[in-house]
C-alpha cells in the first residue's frame, strides 16, 4: 500500500485542481460574510441557499489591490457597498493551498448582475405588497388640512435633519410646527428594524401626530437597501397616519418611497411641502373670508337700500297723513268759524225782528199817527169800569189832556 | 284728581262733536262762547301734536342718514 504524507496529498490535490480547472469561473453566490483586514484585503464567505438553508459554502478573498478599485466601482454602479446578503456574480479562480486549504480568489464582480438581482428582488417585494393589498394603503389616507404635529424619524446628527428643521423654522409666515424627533439608525443592517421600532413608538403615542416624516440625507448615496426592505415597506404602507419620505437620493425610488403617502426628494423638500400645505390652507381661508366679506357687504347694502326706500315711503306717508290731518283741523276751524258766524247772523236777525215788533207796539208810534190813549187812574180804560164824572187822561203825541166823562155808551160786540 | 291725558284721537272726536252740536243748532249762545274757546284749544293741541310728530320724523330720519 502506497503511503502519502498529508503535504504530498495536498500537493496532489493542488496539482489535480490546477491541471483540471479552468483559470477562472463566473460564479453566482451570496455574500455570507465579509470583512476587510487592516492590510486592505477583503475576506468573504460565499454561500448558496435553498429555502434559506445553506447548501454550499466557500471562503473567498479579494486582494487589496483589486478590492480598492473594485469596491469603489461597485458602489458607484449599484449605489451600495459589497456586504453581507448581497447576491453577486464574480469572476474567481480556484485556489488551493497546502497549508490554508481551499478558497476562491475573486478578480472581478459583474455589477449589472447585482443590479438586476436587486431589481428582481425589489419587484418581488412590490408584488408581495400588492398581492397582500397593502401597497396603496398609506396613499389612500387623507393628508390633514393643517399638518403641524409632526413625528420625524431621522438620525439627529444627519445634515438632512438640520436642513429640515431650519427650513421649517424660517417659514415666511411664522407657522408653528410641533416636531417630535424619533431617533433611528438610517443606514446599515439594522436600519430597517430601527425605523420600524420608531414607527411603533409613534403609533403607541396615539393620535397626537398629523403625519410622520422619514428623512435622511447629507450622508452617502449608498446603503439605501434598508428602504427596499419588505418589513419596513409593509409597516409604512399600513401606518395609520400619512408617511412622507425625504430620503435624499438620486437613484430610483426605494420601495419605502413607493408605499409612502408622498415621496419627496430631500428633507428640505419635505419641509417645503409641509409649509406649502399651510400656505394653501391660509390662502383658502383668506379667499373664503374675502367671499364672505363681499357677500355680507352686498347683503347689507341691499338691505340698506330697501330700508332707505321704506324710510322714504314712511316719510311720504307720514308727511301726507300730517298734511291731511292739518287740512282736516283747518277745515274744522273754518267750519266752526262759519257756523258761529251764521249763528250770530241768525241771532242778530231774531233780535232785529223782535226789535221791529217792539217798535210796532210802542204807543208813541200810534200817537204820531194820530191815535190817543186814554187812562183812568193810570190804567187803560179797557180794564176799568168808568163812571160819569170820572176824570180821564188822554195821551196824544204832544199833549196830555184831562177831561171828565159826560156820557157812557156801551158797545155791543 | 288728575285728568287722563287727552290723545289726538280724543281731541279730534271732541272737535267733531262740538261741530255737530253747533250744526244742529242746539247750543245756547252762552254755551257757544265756551265751546268756541274749547275748540280753539283743541285745534291748537292737535296742530302742536302734528308739528311734534313731523319734527320727530325729520329728526329720526336725519339721524339714520348719519
Amino acid at each position: 500500500m502506497e503511503r502519502l504524507t498529508l503535504l504530498e496529498l495536498n500537493q496532489t490535490i493542488k496539482a489535480t485542481l490546477d491541471a483540471n480547472l479552468m483559470p477562472t469561473y463566473w460564479v453566482v453566490a451570496e455574500i455570507g460574510e465579509l470583512r476587510t483586514h487592516q492590510s486592505g484585503h477583503c475576506y468573504l464567505e460565499l454561500v448558496e441557499k435553498s429555502n434559506d438553508k445553506v447548501i454550499a459554502k466557500s471562503r473567498a478573498t479579494i486582494w487589496s489591490y483589486t478590492y480598492r478599485n473594485l469596491s469603489v466601482w461597485f458602489e458607484g454602479m449599484t449605489g451600495q457597498s459589497l456586504k453581507k446578503g448581497l447576491k453577486i456574480l464574480c469572476n474567481a479562480s480556484v485556489q488551493y493551498h497546502e497549508l490554508y486549504g481551499f478558497s476562491l480568489n475573486i478578480k472581478d464582480i459583474d455589477a449589472n448582475y447585482t443590479l438586476g438581482e436587486r431589481a428582481r428582488r425589489r419587484q418581488e417585494v412590490i408584488n408581495q405588497l400588492q398581492s397582500e393589498g397593502i401597497f396603496d394603503l398609506n396613499k389612500e389616507l387623507r393628508l390633514p388640512e393643517v399638518a403641524q404635529n409632526i413625528a420625524v424619524i431621522s438620525s439627529p446628527s444627519a445634515a438632512g435633519y438640520g436642513d429640515f428643521i431650519e427650513q421649517l423654522e424660517k417659514n415666511p409666515k411664522g407657522y408653528d410646527f410641533n416636531i417630535q424627533l424619533c431617533k433611528a439608525t438610517m443606514q446599515g443592517d439594522n436600519a430597517a428594524e430601527s425605523i420600524i421600532n420608531s414607527l411603533l413608538t409613534i403609533h403607541n403615542q396615539g393620535p397626537k401626530f398629523d403625519l410622520v416624516v422619514i428623512i435622511r440625507g447629507g450622508g452617502s448615496q449608498i446603503d439605501l437597501d434598508c428602504f427596499d426592505n419588505y418589513e419596513l415597506a409593509a409597516h409604512i404602507a399600513q401606518f395609520p397616519f400619512p408617511v412622507l419620505t425625504g430620503i435624499g437620493h438620486e437613484r430610483d425610488e426605494t420601495i419605502a418611497d413607493l408605499v409612502a403617502h408622498t415621496r419627496l426628494k430631500t428633507p428640505t423638500a419635505v419641509a417645503e411641502f409641509l409649509i406649502g400645505g399651510l400656505l394653501a390652507f391660509e390662502d383658502r381661508l383668506d379667499l373664503g373670508f374675502s367671499r364672505l366679506y363681499h357677500l355680507t357687504k352686498g347683503v347689507v347694502k341691499n338691505q340698506e337700500q330697501s330700508l332707505l326706500i321704506k324710510e322714504q315711503n314712511l316719510k311720504a306717508i307720514l308727511t301726507g297723513t300730517i298734511h291731511s290731518e292739518e287740512n282736516r283741523i283747518n277745515s274744522y276751524g273754518k267750519d266752526l268759524k262759519s257756523l258761529v258766524q251764521q249763528r250770530f247772523i241768525n241771532e242778530k236777525y231774531k233780535i232785529e225782528i223782535k226789535e221791529k215788533a217792539l217798535k210796532l207796539l210802542d204807543p208813541e208810534n200810534a200817537f204820531r199817527r194820530g191815535y190817543t190813549l186814554t187812562t183812568l187812574g193810570g190804567k187803560p180804560i179797557k180794564q176799568e169800569n168808568p163812571e160819569i164824572g170820572d176824570q180821564i187822561v188822554t195821551h196824544a203825541a204832544r199833549l196830555r189832556l184831562t177831561s171828565s166823562i159826560t156820557d157812557i155808551e156801551k158797545k155791543n160786540d | 284728581m288728575t285728568k287722563k291725558k287727552q290723545t289726538y284721537k280724543d281731541s279730534i272726536e271732541e272737535l267733531e262733536s262740538i261741530i255737530k252740536k253747533i250744526e244742529n243748532g242746539d247750543v245756547d249762545i252762552d254755551e257757544l262762547s265756551s265751546l268756541i274757546k274749547r275748540s280753539a284749544q283743541l285745534i291748537k293741541a292737535c296742530k302742536a301734536k302734528l308739528r311734534d310728530t313731523e319734527a320727530e320724523l325729520d329728526q329720526f330720519l336725519n339721524d339714520q342718514d348719519d
